[in-house]
Formats: C-alpha cells, sequence, structure tokens
C-alpha cells in the first residue's frame, strides 16, 4: 500500500498538499485541470520534488529519504522518453542495466518484454523511426522490465488519438494484472479509464478533491459543472 | 510528378552565389588574360600543409578545451556565472591585433607569466613564436566561444531525460554517454567546421606569432595577389582553392556525423544530479582553474588600454562608434534574415519536400562563404558595382553586405537548427490546421526562433563591429569605425590610444552580448 | 516634428554643399589613408592648398600603397583620380606599367634627396632612411653595419615586417640583397635565428618592439624624433649602418586621364612648395624633398645621417622582385 499523509509543496504562487492512499496492485487514474497539481504529486512519488512535511511510505517503509534511483518507483513521461541515439532494445535494457552490459538471459528478459508489448521485431529500430505510440510502448516495456512495484505514468497517452489512447490503456492493464504491479497514472479523459480503474482522484488546486471510484469521481466531475471542468 | 516547389530560400541562395560567383568572374576577367590554372608548387604546398597542422591542431585544442569548460560550466553553479557566459561569447570579436599584444602581454618575452618566473629567480627565456604563440592566440579567440554554443546545445537536453537519469540511477560517466554526449555530437561537426575555417583563413596572427615565413596560410598568399603582385586572377584561382579545400572539408565533416534528431523542450537552470560525484567535482574545479588561468590573464591583458581612455575621448570616437553600430546593425539584420531564408529553405527540402541532397547541399552555402577571402569578394563585388555607384558611397554599401556575408555562417549556426526543431515538432500541427506563409512564421517559428535569433544578431553585429579587413579597403576621413580608429593609431606610433580603442571595441561588443540576453529571456 | 527639422537641415545642407561644389572645380586626389588621417599631413594640405587654388580638394583614400595601386589597376581608365599621391618607389614601374599616368613636366633639380631625381612621371615629396630602433635602456650598444648585424651569432633579436606584404618589410629585403648580393639566401640563413619572426605590417613590428618582444625593429631613422617630439622620450634610436642604408621615398603622379591637368598639375607644384614640405616631418614624419625655409625640427636635426643611401631602380625591383622573395623564401622558410 502506498500511503501519503499530509505532504505539502509551497512555491511563491502555488501551495500542493496532499493525502491519499493507494492500494497494492490496483490502477489509480490521477484526473484534474491542467496546472491542478497532478504532475506535482506524480513526481513527488517518484522523488523529483520533495515535500516540506508530511509522510509517504510504501509498504510501511518511508520513502522520502531515498533518491529517485532507489525508489521502488518506475516513471513514463508523456515525451521525451527515449534517448534517440540507442536503439529500441537498449533503451528497453536501461531499465534493467543502466551500464548495457546485458547477460544473455538478460538480454532474453529485454526481448520477451518487447514482445509483451507488440513490439519484437522493433528491437534494432532507433526511436525517430517510430510512432508517438510505439515509443510509449517502448517505455512501457522499460518501466516494467525494472521490476520496480509501482509505475508512474504522467499523461502518458495525450498526445495520441481516441482509440489509440484506450488500446494503450488496455495494454497497460493487461500487463499490470499480469506482473501483478501498481499503476498511478494522470490523465486529461476520465472517460477512457472508467472500465480499467479501481480507483481515481480528481487533484484541485494542490488537493484532493474526490477519492473514490472512477464512477463517483466522474459524476461528481459533471456535478460540479463549469467551476472544474477536469480537462482544459 | 510534383514540381517541386521553389522556396524564398532557394532564391536568396541562388542570390549569394550568384553574386559571389558574379565578383570572382570580374576578378578573373580583369587579369590580363595570360594567367592559366595556377599550379600547386613547392611553396604553395607548404603553405598548405601548414594552414591543414596549424588550423587542426588549433581547432582541436579549441574543441577540447571549450567542451570541457562548456561541460564544467553546465555541471556548477556560481554567482557571476551569467556575466562569465556572456563574455564567453565575445572573445571571437577582439581584433587579431589586439589578441596578438595580449598573447604576449602574457606570454613573451616581457610578459606577465616571464616576470613572474623571473621575480622567482628564474633566469631561462620564454619564447612562444611558432605553434606555440598561433595555438595559444587561436584557442583564445576560439575556445570560449565554442564553450558558450555547446553550453547552449547541453542545456537542451530535455528535463525529462534527465529525470529518467534520475529515475534509472545513471552513473556520471552514463550521464555523459547517454545526454552529454549526443548533444554534443549535435553540435560537434558545425563547431569543428568554423573553427577550422577560421583558424585555416587566420592571417595577421599566423604572421606575427608564426616566427617565420614558412608559417603562412593560403590567406598569406591569396593577399600578396590581390595587393602585392596586382595579380587578380592568380588572387581568384587561389580563392577558389581555398573554397574546395573548405567546402571539402565541410562535406566530410557533415558526413562522418549527421545530426540527430532534435528533441528538446525548455527548462530552467536544474542542478544536475552528476554535480554530486566528488571525482567530477574535483575534475570541474580543475578546468575552470586551468580555463581562469589560461583565459582570465589574456582578457584581463586588454584592461591595460584602461589608462588611456581619457587620451581617446573626442567627437571622432562619437562618431566612429556611431558609424560603427549603424553598419553592425544593418550587417547584422543582413546576415540574421539570409539566415533564415536559407535555414527555411533546407528546412522545406528536407521535411516538406523529400530532398534531404539538395537540402544538405543548401546547408554547404553559409560554410563555404566562410571560406571566401574577404578581400577577394570585396573586390570582385567593388569591380560589379562601381558603374552604377558613386565612389564616395561604395564603401558604405559594400562594408555591411560584405560584413552581413561573413557573418551569415555563424547566424545559420545559431538559427537552423531551431527551424528545423519547429518543423519537427509542429509540422505536421501546422500542417493540418492548414497554417502557411506568415502565419506559421509568427504562431510557430517565431517564438522558437526568438532567442536563438537574438543571439544571433549580437553575435553577428559584434562580429561586424570587430571587423578590420573591410573597413581598411575602405575607410577614410569619411567613412571611420572604431576599428577604424584603432589601426590609424597604430600606424601613428600611437599604440597605448590603440589598446584603449581596443578595450572600447571589446565592451561595446560585451553589452551588445550582454542585452541581447537580457532581451531574449525576457520572453521565456 | 523632429524629422521635418532634420529634412529640412538636410535639404539645406545639400543645396549648399551643391552650390560651393558647382562653384569650384573639385580635384580627386588619392591617397593612402594615414595620410589623410587624423593623424597625417592631410587637413593641413588641403586647406593650404585650397586657400591658393580656388578649388575644392577632395581626398579619397586606400589602405596603403599597394592598395592604391590595386584600386587604380580595377578601376583602369574609369578612374576618378586626377592625381596620386603616395605611392612609393618600388611600387613606380608597376604603376607606370598601368599607362595611366602622364608626364608631370617639372623641372625637379635641387631637391634635398640623397639620389638625383630623373623620373619624368612621378614627383618625389618626401622620403626617409630605412633603419633599426631600438631602444637605447635596453640595448647599450647596436651593431655598426648590416653585416655585425648578420654575422654575430649572439647579436640583438630583431623583428621584421613580411616582405610579401609590407613596404619596410620590401624594403629591408632589398637592402640586405644590395649589400650581400648573390649571397642573401646565406646571409638570411644566418640571421634567421635571430628574427623573432615577420610581421604583416609596420604596426605589429613596431607594436612587438614597444612590448619588449625584441631588441630593434625594422622602421625608418626618422622615428625617434616622433618618440622625442610627441612622447618627450628620448630612449629610441635608429642605428646607424656602415654600409649605408636603403632609401624610402614616396611619389606623386597625375593620371592622364583628369579632366583638368592644370590643376593637378599646380597641385604636384604645391606638393614642391614651403606650405606642403613643412608639413612632411612632423605630419608624415618623414624627411622633406625640399627643406623648408625655417628648417627642420629639432628633433630632426638630431636624427642620424646616414653618409650612404642604397637603391635599386624601380625597373630593377619589378624584374627581379619574385626572385628576390623566393630566394628569401628558400632561405628562412625551413
Amino acid at each position: 500500500m502506498l500511503t501519503i499523509e499530509n505532504c505539502r509543496l509551497t512555491w511563491p504562487d502555488f501551495t500542493a498538499d496532499y493525502s491519499l492512499t493507494i492500494d497494492e496492485g490496483t490502477l489509480c487514474a490521477v484526473a484534474g485541470p491542467s496546472g491542478g497539481g497532478k504532475t506535482t504529486l506524480l513526481h513527488m512519488i517518484a522523488g523529483f520534488e520533495t515535500p516540506e512535511c508530511g509522510r509517504l511510505t510504501y509498504r510501511g517503509r518511508n520513502l522520502l529519504p531515498l533518491p529517485p534511483s532507489q525508489r521502488p518507483v518506475a516513471i513514463v513521461f508523456q515525451d521525451h522518453n527515449l534517448f534517440p541515439h540507442l536503439s529500441v532494445a537498449e533503451n528497453v535494457a536501461l531499465g534493467l542495466r543502466p551500464s548495457l552490459r546485458l547477460s544473455a538471459a538478460e538480454m532474453t528478459a529485454v526481448l520477451e518484454m518487447l514482445d509483451a508489448v507488440g513490439l519484437r521485431s522493433y528491437d534494432r529500430r532507433k526511436p525517430g523511426d517510430m510512432s508517438g505510440g510505439q515509443r510509449q510502448r517502448v517505455a512501457l516495456a522499460r518501466a516494467l522490465i525494472s521490476g520496480r512495484p509501482l509505475i508512474v505514468l504522467d499523461e502518458p497517452f495525450s498526445s495520441l488519438d481516441p482509440q489509440l489512447r484506450r488500446d494503450m490503456i488496455r495494454l497497460v492493464d493487461t500487463l499490470r494484472r499480469k506482473r501483478n504491479v501498481t499503476v498511478i497514472m494522470s490523465i486529461h479523459t476520465p472517460e477512457d479509464v472508467a472500465d480499467v480503474a479501481e480507483q481515481m482522484v480528481l487533484i484541485i488546486d494542490g488537493k484532493v478533491a474526490v477519492n473514490g471510484s472512477p464512477a463517483k469521481v466522474v459524476s461528481c466531475i459533471y456535478d460540479r459543472g463549469s467551476s472544474a471542468k477536469p480537462t482544459s | 510528378m510534383r514540381l517541386r516547389q521553389l522556396h524564398l530560400g532557394d532564391a536568396t541562395t541562388f542570390a549569394i552565389v550568384a553574386l559571389v560567383a558574379c565578383g570572382f568572374v570580374s576578378l578573373l576577367r580583369i587579369g590580363d588574360g595570360g594567367t592559366t590554372l595556377i599550379s600547386i608548387g613547392p611553396y604553395l604546398q607548404r603553405v598548405l600543409i601548414f594552414s591543414f597542422v596549424q588550423a587542426g591542431l588549433s581547432t582541436l585544442l579549441s574543441l577540447g578545451l571549450g567542451i570541457a569548460l562548456a561541460l564544467a560550466l553546465a555541471r556548477r553553479q556560481f554567482p557571476g556565472k551569467e556575466a562569465l557566459l556572456t563574455f564567453l561569447g565575445t572573445t571571437m570579436v577582439i581584433p587579431t591585433i589586439v589578441a596578438v599584444f595580449a598573447v604576449l602581454a602574457v606570454y613573451g618575452r616581457n610578459g606577465w607569466v616571464a616576470q613572474s618566473l623571473k621575480s622567482l629567480g628564474w633566469t631561462g627565456s620564454i619564447s612562444i613564436f611558432g605553434y606555440p604563440g598561433i595555438l595559444i592566440a587561436h584557442v583564445f579567440l576560439n575556445a570560449p566561444f565554442v564553450a558558450k554554443v555547446t553550453l547552449d546545445g547541453l542545456n537542451l537536453v530535455p528535463a525529462e531525460q534527465w529525470r529518467l537519469a534520475t529515475s534509472l540511477g545513471f552513473s556520471s560517466g552514463q550521464i555523459f554517454r547517454h545526454l552529454d554526449w549526443p548533444a554534443l555530437r549535435a553540435d560537434l561537426p558545425g563547431l569543428a567546421i568554423l573553427v577550422f575555417l577560421l583558424c585555416f583563413k587566420s592571417f595577421a596572427i599566423v604572421l606575427a606569432l608564426g616566427g617565420g615565413p614558412s608559417r603562412a596560410t593560403l590567406e598569406v598568399a591569396i593577399y600578396e595577389a590581390l595587393k602585392v603582385d596586382l595579380d587578380f586572377a592568380r588572387a581568384a584561382w587561389l580563392a577558389l582553392l581555398q573554397v574546395a579545400i573548405c567546402v571539402i572539408i565541410a562535406l566530410a565533416l557533415h558526413g562522418v556525423v549527421s545530426r540527430p534528431p532534435a528533441a528538446t523542450t525548455f527548462r530552467g537552470p536544474m542542478q544536475r544530479v552528476d554535480a554530486a560525484d566528488y571525482r567530477l567535482k574535483i575534475l570541474d574545479s580543475v578546468i575552470l582553474l586551468f580555463g581562469l588561468l589560461f583565459l582570465g590573464p589574456l582578457a584581463l591583458s586588454v584592461l591595460v588600454g584602461l589608462g588611456s581612455i581619457p587620451d581617446i575621448l573626442d567627437l571622432d570616437l562619437v562618431g566612429a562608434l556611431m558609424t560603427s553600430l549603424t553598419i553592425a546593425a544593418i550587417a547584422g539584420s543582413l546576415a540574421c534574415s539570409l539566415a533564415l531564408a536559407i535555414g527555411a529553405a533546407v528546412r522545406h527540402h528536407r521535411i516538406a519536400q523529400a530532398s534531404p541532397r539538395w537540402a544538405a547541399l543548401l546547408d554547404l552555402v553559409p560554410s563555404a562563404l566562410l571560406a571566401i577571402p574577404p578581400f577577394a569578394l570585396t573586390a570582385g563585388l567593388f569591380l560589379l558595382i562601381r558603374p552604377w555607384i558613386d565612389q564616395a558611397r561604395i564603401g558604405l554599401i559594400l562594408l555591411p553586405v560584405v560584413n552581413g556575408l561573413g557573418a551569415l555562417p555563424f547566424a545559420y549556426r545559431y538559427i537552423a537548427p531551431r527551424l528545423m526543431q519547429a518543423e519537427e515538432r509542429y509540422g505536421r500541427l501546422s500542417e493540418s490546421l492548414g497554417m502557411r506563409g506568415l502565419a506559421r512564421l509568427k504562431i510557430v517559428d517565431w517564438p522558437m526562433v526568438q532567442r536563438p535569433l537574438a543571439s544571433a544578431f549580437a553575435l553577428t553585429a559584434a562580429l561586424s563591429f570587430g571587423d578590420f579587413g573591410i573597413i581598411a579597403l575602405f575607410g577614410g576621413p569619411k567613412l571611420r569605425t572604431l576599428p577604424y580608429l584603432l589601426y590609424e593609431r597604430l600606424g601613428a606610433y600611437r599604440f597605448e590610444e590603440a589598446s584603449a580603442l581596443g578595450l572600447i571595441i571589446l565592451t561595446v561588443a560585451f553589452l551588445l552580448a550582454q542585452v541581447s540576453s537580457r532581451l531574449s529571456h525576457a520572453h521565456d | 516634428m523632429f524629422s521635418r527639422i532634420v529634412f529640412a537641415l538636410l535639404s539645406s545642407f545639400l543645396v549648399i554643399g551643391t552650390a560651393l561644389a558647382q562653384a569650384k572645380p573639385v580635384l580627386t586626389v588619392y591617397t593612402y589613408s594615414s595620410f589623410a588621417g587624423k593623424y597625417g599631413p592631410g587637413k593641413a594640405v588641403k586647406e593650404r592648398f585650397e586657400a591658393a587654388c580656388n578649388c575644392q580638394l577632395e581626398w579619397v583614400t586606400a589602405e596603403d600603397a599597394g592598395s592604391l595601386l590595386g584600386r587604380l589597376r580595377l578601376e583602369g581608365t574609369n578612374t576618378k583620380a586626377d592625381v596620386v599621391l603616395g605611392l612609393d618607389m618600388n611600387l613606380a614601374s608597376e604603376a607606370k606599367s598601368l599607362n595611366l599616368f602622364a608626364l608631370h613636366d617639372m623641372d625637379l633639380r635641387g631637391l634635398s634627396l640623397p639620389v638625383a631625381w630623373t623620373d619624368d612621371t612621378f614627383v618625389p615629396f618626401d622620403w626617409g632612411y630605412l633603419a633599426f630602433v631600438y631602444d637605447t635602456t635596453m640595448l647599450a650598444q647596436p651593431p655598426k653595419s648590416l653585416k655585425e648585424l648578420v654575422e654575430n651569432p649572439s647579436g640583438p633579436k630583431i623583428v621584421l615586417q613580411d616582405p610579401r606584404t609590407s613596404a619596410p618589410g620590401l624594403g629591408f629585403l632589398l637592402w640586405m640583397q644590395k649589400v650581400y648580393g648573390d649571397q642573401s639566401g646565406n646571409a638570411w640563413t644566418q640571421l634567421k635565428p635571430r628574427i623573432v619572426t615577420f610581421t604583416k605590417g609596420w604596426s605589429e613590428a613596431y607594436g612587438l618592439f614597444l612590448k619588449g618582444e625584441a631588441d630593434m625593429v625594422m622602421s625608418y631613422t626618422t622615428s625617434p624624433a616622433y618618440h622625442v617630439s610627441v612622447e618627450k622620450k628620448d630612449q629610441y634610436k635608429a642605428a646607424a649602418f656602415e654600409e649605408g642604408h636603403y632609401l624610402h621615398v614616396e611619389i606623386a603622379g597625375l593620371t592622364r586621364t583628369t579632366k583638368q591637368p592644370e590643376l593637378a598639375k599646380a597641385f604636384l607644384a604645391f606638393c614642391l612648395s614651403d606650405s606642403f614640405q613643412s608639413t612632411m616631418p612632423e605630419g608624415n614624419w618623414m624627411m622633406p624633398v625640399k627643406t623648408p625655409q625655417s628648417g627642420l625640427p629639432q628633433a630632426f636635426q638630431d636624427l642620424i645621417q646616414p653618409q650612404k643611401a642604397l637603391l635599386y631602380t624601380p625597373d630593377e625591383v619589378q624584374e627581379n622582385r619574385r626572385a628576390f622573395v623566393d630566394r628569401w623564401l628558400n632561405a628562412t622558410a625551413r
């Protein structure tokens, strides 16, 4: 279980204060208006932002003193996830060994992972030759192969068209069940994840405004009407 | 089959090439017709070999020091860093003679180094004439520029990749390999060509610090043909030879390393994770200390002119300053507009028309321009426009044009990559929105190009501001720039006043760079 | 409002300027830029000539004597020059071969030049001897002859100009040639270890010398006069050499394309007048070809007076320059 208790971050023009728990093995979607603090929450979990006070624990272990590389968290961004000078296989392998010195077994694991995201034959390609959706699948493969139990996805599919976006979300859903990882994913369009996410939180002005089942959050969003549009 | 669309930039490029070609043809025609293709005798052979070796070494050292400095500066934050970065962009503008005197003031027989050693009881004698002197001067002029451009490139690595590096737990070595090196590699070929060409053409520095007539570059032979032998056809052929060599080198470097697709987002100054590595802390301290010890005294030695500043404050100075600024502004605008046009054409052909060969050819034009000896170009253009333009005004027209063309390669280095990025990022979007022409320029390109354009303008204006080559040909009582005043004093025994003028030229160049960096940051 | 004032001012200037220009004929004189520059005699020459001729003198400048010739070559018979002032003897033959200059028809006897002047195209207007200049506080015993300089392996270090790019550089090459003849190659090899460098022009060499990079610099016998007159420093001296000194003579000529030959000739005559010649010593830091009535300034009277002038004729220079330069290159470029 991931527990966030009163984690507060302040900037001159913005204050965030998060409290939230996420159950093991679930998919938690994070929704809310742009600039409302979704990315800050995810960055805090991954270790790129440090709260001034509060607690952040996973399976009872305090994460705050750990640098990003030692946290049980793997992250996928909206863009620039891949190193353009490395091949697809190498980009995935970084998740196992940043030195890229892989044993034969590890190399096999990389290829199997690529197979799992449907890119087995792309291992020697360079990211520059691939579509946006394919690139995000490579990034997802790298996050999964790292063996870290928490996968944080920061609006990973927002730049894809709706059909492709839903396909990708289904892929994430399948893989996380198969590999039994916890997924925290910020999203632009809550409807996309309504049927796969166990939990959804709505973040507004740096706070958890609504927390519950996707159905509950989605209905809340529409009840609130124009005062807090989920999408901008 | 779709007809290939002609881009405005194509026309611009054709115009430039035609202008230069016509200049050459006029030069060749004024020769008595008796001149045949020059043969590369033993003299030229020696000159060529020396030019290659010294330019190669100068380039290697300038790139080495410049890149090391850029990496160290990227990793470290300290007060005064902004001012230091601005300074780095200005050393290129130092008039060569001021650079020669600076090198000697520090490393010469009676220089600071020799004096310090003597005060410690050392009795030997220092002589830096020959390779050491040439290399010191070239590295002094070019390494800071390399550092500046490289640092800009390093700062373009997207923030996401830095976060990934942190998350994946990259070591310092892996950070260099996966983040810094790809960024460096993108800039290296262009920079190497630029520095190589500048050193290959270097003239006054090579003669003054070379120590012997064997240390002469092709540019000396061209000057000799043009000004001593009055053999214009030979000068034109030699100039063509130089252009050919430079184009071959540029092609070779282009071929070895091609620019990987750009992927950038803007990010503010960020603490790099590898800044904490103690081995890098030691390395960076050594690099920065070496840079400081090497460049610091040379820059400081320019300050000796401070004492003579009161002697040069007069109306002439104000007039020359205004003239210089005007010419620099026109030359800078010209260089930037041409760079924009060519950059847009290259992008158009590479992406929209998918004709990368044609694009690569256009891409070469600015580099090739750098290879053209300004003397030969000016003489050619002079012949071209003389029948139509009044004698007294020729200088006013040719000065900004030749300076602008000379500065074009620098402007192009800043502007073209960003234009390409704008296309890679928003090209499809603007295509689907049907954005074209001016609207597209304003909405898509302008925000991306604004900053490099400001930097390019400052650099090209400053380069033109420090130019002496062309003003020497046209300057006179009616047309005087600051460098002209400087050389006028040198020719009249007034060396101290000349160093004061050198200081003023540098200060103005520094201010230009400072203002432009302020302006360009204001919109972020 | 502002722009209207500017416009009014500009147009009135234009009107006045045109009126003046129409009233008086304009004489266009090509010269090198330092002659007409801030510190040169150009301003005084212009004022004095205009006062006498009821005309307007206009300077058109080029970087140096070589560029002046280059420009004439480029312009050919379309040149606007009426008079060309500031070529030197080493360029005279090349200049004549352009077929642009007319005969001066002047009587040039009785000049205070070290050599008799017989040229019918060019008029000399100032001259000087080449010499090595040194700082007496740094070098107590300068060599007494060119041979001593060349042949003493522990002699002073010198800085020279490149003969391919500089007038005094070419002058010294000819000087070596005059003294050593066919042996000049060997002499250059002997001298080479003590040559700090060959610079592009006079300025770089002189600057290097003042910075202390060399004990002596190739310049003119008149250089010390500048330091005395302007800087009040008397430590700089020119070294007198027994073999004699190479002579540098600056010359003027009128073009055959000029539309006002009378005025051009009047200017050439003016060049030999007292009003022009008196500006040479402390304007151009050269010796006048006719000693002014008031005599030479004190600083010039104290200069060394070489006993013998060394000189090649312009034709000899044109014929042999390439060969001499090649010999120099072979001897020094190793």
